[in-house]
């Protein structure tokens, strides 16, 4: 599937996004528009402002300065619509004890300002193969099995611009597979996703287009084929992204 | 709204559908953290009502019934039955506080903080789901504490509408202050600072167990400025109609106390204050 082109109203347009904790710059300028419909990777290293990037789209943090929209909306002032836009699956595992599989996804359904809806609960638990643990308290599940709750928490809303930051982290190869296959099959469906990963076979598996953050900064935003072409068909991902993240320190040096 | 775009605006009103507007999003928004607060209180109901009721219904035997039948009356009724709305309010107060803080300081601990912050769900619901919860907790282990020791003392009700304003304005306030509490802490140990070194010292010494006009002189002025005296006495004027304060004081205090608290719980919790980095 070719990548999307590019709309009047992109699904996300970050316009010159700082983010400071004290002295320290999470997030460096960083302006970054996601097209309707596309697979956007967000890489880097470490510490590379990812994650905090994510967190002033979705609203866990506040950006120092700059401005963030989501289909056209301003996050901060128009906050209950671009929340009811975007879905996140957060890097940590995260699980509320006191509440099973199935009533998570109804309380989630709720707080996102929809009336509960079983059938959608009952549906993404047997998409992510936790129907027969639909009653279980959530503290019992396996690791894989909480990450798939939490992917299956962060679509109940039917949101349009999903945010899976490091979804696979410690997942084994077959849940990656069907992960992937369900990104895919969100893609399909019209939603925009933004993906962080640190398995670039990941990226390369799945994005239209690729993002490489390195201190804050955005090194460089490109289609994948073009990023791939970047090592004359003959390197992987990784590799040109060491190399990206290489001459991008050195620069900063110069 | 509109993002002036008509493919956006499709994208935009398909993901809103099923909302038919804004207040029905934060009604169900509410509803569902409330319902939630609700269910946690309710799943460990040993440790969250049964177990403060016991200890509560422990100090009104020894208070109460072991050492009340050797004590005089107390401002005109007998000491067992003076001892109750001190009880009764000791229970609303301690409940309301512990059921604000430890699911909020929890939801913190354990990530879950995120459900909340990344929903289109604003300060104001939070504090009533919350507040609404605490509520719901601390009136149900008091009106239990009261149907307790109403088995032994009787059910004295002097004045129902003073007990729900008491009962209910100084439940909100303890809410509030849980969950100033919870935002501030970043460990256990600052959690129990609230209920170890100021409400269980400010308790005791806040008229449950003795007139505030049996004390000599400095502590009779002293124990006037403890503000559980006035929550405490406010109750009782409600329950057995004595009081050691003039209840429309104890009152103006009350309202005054839940209109700060609420405030600054609110302004706290729209700043996502120690939630939002």
């Amino acid at each position: 599937m070719s990548p999307p082109e590019p709309s009047p109203t992109p699904a996300l347009r970050c316009t010159n996004v700082v983010k400071r904790f004290g002295d320290f710059t999470a997030v460096d300028d960083v302006s970054l528009e996601v097209r309707p419909g596309e697979i956007f990777a967000l890489l880097g290293p470490n510490g590379a402002g990812k994650t905090t990037l994510i967190g002033c789209i979705t609203g866990l943090s506040r950006a120092t300065s700059g401005t963030i929209e989501v289909y056209g909306f301003d996050v901060r002032k128009d906050f209950r619509i671009t929340r009811r836009l975007v879905g996140l699956v957060p890097q940590e595992i995260n699980f509320d004890p006191f509440l099973s599989p199935y009533q998570s996804l109804l309380v989630q359904q709720g707080l996102m300002g929809r009336e509960p809806e079983p059938a959608r609960a009952e549906a993404l638990l047997e998409t992510f193969s936790l129907s027969g643990h639909r009653d279980a308290y959530s503290r019992h599940l396996s690791g894989g099995m909480k990450r798939r709750l939490l992917v299956a928490k962060a679509l109940v809303h039917h949101p349009k611009l999903l945010f899976l930051d490091e979804p696979t982290a410690g997942v084994d190869v077959e849940l990656r597979k069907e992960l992937w296959d369900e990104v895919r099959r969100l893609r399909d469906e019209g939603t925009t996703i933004v993906l962080t990963t640190h398995y670039l076979e990941e990226a390369e598996e799945l994005a239209d287009r690729i993002g490489v953050l390195r201190e804050g900064e955005l090194l460089v935003v490109e289609d994948r084929d073009t990023m791939m072409a970047r090592g004359g068909g003959e390197m992987r991902l990784e590799d040109i992204f060491v190399q990206l993240v290489r001459a991008g320190a050195k620069d900063a040096a110069e | 709204m509109s993002a002036n775009d008509p493919a956006v605006d499709a994208i935009v009103a398909e993901a809103l559908e099923g909302l038919d507007d804004e207040r029905t999003a934060r009604r169900n928004a509410l509803k569902a953290l409330f319902l939630k607060e609700c269910r946690r209180f309710g799943k460990v109901w040993m440790q969250t009502v049964f177990s403060p009721l016991v200890t509560t219904s422990l100090y009104f035997l020894v208070f109460g019934v072991a050492l009340g039948s050797r004590l005089r009356e107390v401002d005109g009724v007998p000491y067992i039955d003076f001892v109750v709305p001190g009880l009764v309010m000791l229970a609303i107060i301690s409940n309301s506080f512990l059921n604000a803080s430890s699911s909020l300081f929890q939801s913190k601990i354990n990530g879950t903080i995120v459900d909340l912050l990344v929903a289109p769900i604003g300060a104001r619901e939070m504090l009533m789901a919350y507040l609404g919860a605490s509520l719901l907790r601390g009136l149900i282990v008091g009106s239990l504490v009261y149907l307790v020791a109403g088995l032994f003392s009787g059910f004295a009700m002097a004045h129902p509408g003073w007990v729900l304003f008491f009962a209910c304005g100084v439940s909100l306030s303890f809410g509030c202050l849980g969950l100033i509490s919870a935002l501030w802490a970043e460990k256990f140990d600052h959690l129990s600072i609230v209920p170890n070194f100021v409400l269980t010292p400010l308790t005791f010494l806040g008229g449950v167990f003795y007139s505030v006009d049996m004390l000599p002189a400095p502590w009779d002025f002293i124990s006037r400025l403890n503000p559980i005296l006035y929550m405490v006495n406010g109750l009782r004027h409600g329950l057995l109609g004595v009081t050691d304060v003039p209840v429309l004081h104890a009152a103006v205090f009350v309202g005054a106390l839940l209109l700060v608290l609420l405030t600054i719980a609110g302004a706290l919790l729209g700043r996502g204050w120690k939630l939002r980095s």
